[in-house]
């Protein structure tokens, strides 16, 4: 049986409106939320402690020793000393400390086996120490790899703490 | 002649491609936006560093210690000693090096206030504790991050390393090796700012 006045079926049209108002709601918040931070990175050490690290088998070469002397007020760096001979002071000492040790390294048939020993003041600000390891680790080079970083060529693999000194200041204030 | 009347025709926007581009902005955003819980801390200022690359592997497990400074409103060179911030506690880490009691500023009370510190070493060794409970190895599986200030004493970190390397007696009451491996962390700089201190 057929219904003459049957009509066709209504079209549904979804309601734009609303949804647009939410969805320009959450790109607002994401957009505010979004902080913009500079990525962190990190330098690792593997630092046994000493009954474990005594029971190695005796190394081939004696360690690279770099010694970092701090202004007591301050904390601030005065010489970097690579061995017995004196880099000096500031960004230029750190250069100076990388090529030194990349030379090292370069000439070296035992260049995985070449652990830095970081001996340091106890009041050195530690940002000095991090670019103290950063130079004696590796340097970045001027390619970039696929995924967009720079490429870096790491010569050090091996870092350690020398025992902690004794702090030069009569005390925190506090 | 007769015309024929046509409709006027009705200008519609065409929403989809707008829609499109609006999703994928969210899209964006949200992926870029990171909500998990890094456990870094306002107030520790990492030091810059060119080398400092993020991991490609993330450690299974790991302990991240942030080491910094109860800094003054105007953000100059803090005067305080530097303390570990633990679980929403100011942690001094030696008694001779790290300050007893801290002044923060108290906003709801819109006045100074002093807080004491408390001993770090006994909450390191609850730390390895409950990784050792957990059938983790602390000596060979834990990496412990090190989020230190640029203005921290080195000798300070290095003592801390030296707690966290310390020996614990486990639940079960045998003797078990502290942690081994340490990452420390700094934040990435631009190629040209190598070795440059970051100042306050």
């Amino acid at each position: 049986m057929q219904f003459r006045n049957q009509k066709p079926p209504e079209k549904m049209e979804p309601q734009m409106a609303p949804m647009i108002d939410v969805v320009f709601l959450l790109l607002i918040f994401f957009m505010c939320t979004l902080k913009i931070i500079s990525q962190e990175g990190d330098f690792n050490i593997n630092m046994p402690a000493v009954a474990q690290a005594q029971t190695e088998t005796p190394k081939l070469l004696p360690d690279f020793k770099v010694r970092l002397l701090a202004d007591v007020a301050t904390g601030q760096l005065v010489e970097i000393r690579f061995g017995q001979r004196s880099l000096g002071t500031g960004p230029r000492a750190f250069q100076l400390l990388q090529q030194t040790i990349k030379e090292q390294i370069a000439g070296s048939p035992y260049a995985d086996e070449i652990e830095i020993e970081i001996d340091a003041d106890f009041d050195l600000n530690y940002e000095h120490v991090i670019s103290a390891v950063s130079a004696c680790t590796g340097e970045v080079t001027g390619a970039t790899t696929e995924g967009g970083r720079r490429k870096i060529s790491r010569f050090v693999e091996k870092i350690k703490f020398a025992p902690p000194r004794q702090s030069q200041r009569s005390s925190v204030g506090g | 002649m007769r015309i024929k009347k046509t409709e006027p025709t009705h200008a519609e926007i065409d929403m989809t491609p707008m829609i499109d581009i609006v999703f994928q902005l969210i899209a964006f955003f949200m992926v870029i936006s990171n909500f998990e819980q890094t456990q870094a801390d306002e107030r520790v200022r990492l030091p810059t560093d060119v080398l400092a690359q993020p991991p490609t592997v993330k450690p299974a497990h790991e302990l991240v210690l942030n080491v910094g400074f109860v800094r003054d409103p105007d953000h100059g060179i803090p005067k305080q000693g530097p303390v570990v911030f633990h679980n929403s506690q100011f942690c001094r880490i030696t008694d001779t090096d790290s300050p007893a009691q801290v002044l923060i500023y108290n906003r709801s009370a819109e006045r100074n206030q002093t807080v004491k510190t408390v001993p770090f070493a006994y909450r390191l060794e609850q730390e390895k504790r409950l990784f050792f409970d957990r059938g983790v190895n602390p000596a060979e599986e834990v990496t412990v991050i090190i989020r230190a200030d640029t203005h921290v004493p080195t000798g300070l970190v290095q003592k801390l390393i030296q707690m966290s390397q310390e020996p614990f007696t486990g639940s079960d009451g045998s003797l078990q090796d502290g942690f081994a491996k340490f990452a420390l962390k700094a934040e990435q700089a631009s190629d040209n700012r190598a070795f440059q201190p970051r100042g306050n």
